[in-house]
């Protein structure tokens, strides 16, 4: 897990450092939309974690909270 | 409140000092709304309708006094079929009926460039109960183009399986998580978003046969979101990497890839792929049977030393895709229905980065959503 984790965390850190200049406020417009947003439709998502969690050996990643199942 | 300007070309641009986008809480909602959804499940092995689902759900966002957004959210899950007792044999398996019953309720408070939630809920089953807690913060940059997300949440699950292998176990789980977004460019938003989750007590299954897990399960994840507007098109192109490694040495990559694409009339198509692969948990076993005792036993099994093992599939080494359509007809301002169809498939053939487990049936699952959603 650590070497990922690194790896991510120095790309976040290379990605910083090469940002270029900060994007203003008055050029947001395109970035405002909602299909732009992390946050999609609730409902959707619960069925999906739901669903892969059922199946799968992985889950989770994108947020905290939530209840376990049996899911057997 | 957003303010305008005009832009050097002449269009007049929002100034968005604060996206909806930019962390996913950080805004408070304009409108109240409610969502209402129906799930259609089934997953299949060769010649086996195994588990169904219908289940229906509810959501209700309300806006209070401009700073504070109430949420709750209602669903219930119709389930029948059979589960595999080991690996992938289902003979000989008890067909099930069974219903689920979860809700969960949160309450954010907006400011001017930070919020903080609190939230709880609560899962039933006849043999599975399940309550959490969590509270999540996002803070931004002085200029809203970074943002960054703390989490932390406990979860406390009781388990009475009906046919008693087991009698009031329980199992605790604490989630931690942090997180940055970041404003990557006119067109571009990047997220990171580093997850543990430590978890303690009975993580078995007990309606399986020789499935014995340990009673430490901690697992920690990574996950990193890009999001990029086409301006020739009006699409958006949504695309995720997640990587999970856990303390059973299940390694899981997955990709996802979704395009959000506006069409006349206020329709909206979103074809999405999503790959994944894992490794096998340490204590899985291959199909392959002591003969002594045979199946379901793997070799050298003794009934006297307790050791990990498990054949549950789920454990297994493969690959899975999904392949997806959504469809969505905006219905005037306020209102918004939505339709969705996914079809996944599991092989063992398909792991990445080694070899599948062997012995593994495949698997399929199809799954189909409609919903409506209106605010006002």
């Amino acid at each position: 897990m650590r070497s990922p984790l690194l790896a991510a965390g120095i790309a976040l850190a290379l990605a910083a450092c090469a940002m270029p200049a900060p994007v203003q406020p008055w050029e947001k417009g395109m970035l405002a939309k909602p299909a732009m947003s992390f946050e999609q439709d609730r409902l959707e998502a619960k069925y999906a974690e739901h669903i892969y969690s059922s199946k799968e050996g992985a889950a989770g990643g994108a947020g905290v909270g939530g209840g376990g199942c049996g899911c057997n | 409140m957003a303010a305008t300007r005009q832009a050097p070309g002449g269009a007049i641009l929002l100034a968005a000092l604060a996206l909806p986008g930019l962390a996913g809480a950080e805004n408070a909602p304009e409108q109240a709304s409610i969502s209402l959804k129906y799930l259609d499940y089934q997953d299949r092995q060769p010649n086996l309708e195994r588990v169904g689902v219908h289940s229906p759900s509810l959501e209700l966002v309300l806006p209070v006094a401009g700073r504070w957004a109430l949420r709750g959210a209602l669903v219930s899950d119709l389930i029948s079929g059979a589960s595999p007792r080991y690996h992938t044999a289902v003979s000989g398996a008890s067909r099930f009926s069974e219903k689920r019953n979860a809700a969960d309720l949160s309450l954010t408070r907006y400011f001017a460039r930070a919020s903080a939630t609190l939230a709880a809920g609560r899962s039933k089953e006849t043999d599975y109960d399940s309550r959490f807690v969590s509270t999540q913060a996002t803070v931004s940059s002085a200029d809203n183009n970074t943002t960054w997300l703390f989490g932390a949440g406990v979860a406390n699950d009781r388990i009475d399986p009906v046919n008693r292998a087991v009698k009031d176990e329980h199992k605790r789980t604490l989630d931690l998580m942090l997180g940055v977004t970041q404003v990557l460019g006119t067109r571009d938003i990047g997220q990171l978003v580093l997850g543990h989750v430590r978890g303690r007590g009975y993580f078995s299954n007990p309606y399986k046969f020789v499935d014995t897990r340990p009673r430490t399960h901690d697992q920690n994840s990574a996950l990193l979101r890009w999001n990029h507007h086409f301006s020739a098109s009006g699409a958006t192109g949504r695309l995720s990497y997640r990587y999970t490694t856990d303390s059973y040495a299940l390694r899981s990559h997955t990709v996802q890839q979704e395009y959000v694409r506006p069409l006349k009339g206020g329709w909206t198509l979103t074809p999405s792929l999503r790959l994944y692969t894992q490794s096998a948990a340490r204590f899985y076993f291959d199909p392959v049977y002591d003969t002594r005792f045979g199946a379901p036993f793997p070799p050298g099994f003794s009934f006297a030393a307790r050791r990990d093992l498990s054949a549950d599939q789920r454990l297994a080494a493969y690959g899975a895709l999904t392949a997806g359509l959504k469809v969505e007809k905006q219905l005037g301002r306020d209102t918004t229905l939505d339709f969705k169809w996914e079809q996944y498939w599991q092989r063992a053939g398909w792991r990445l980065f080694g070899s599948g487990s062997p012995g593994l049936e495949r698997f399929s699952a199809r799954s189909i959503q409609a919903g409506v959603t209106h605010r006002w």
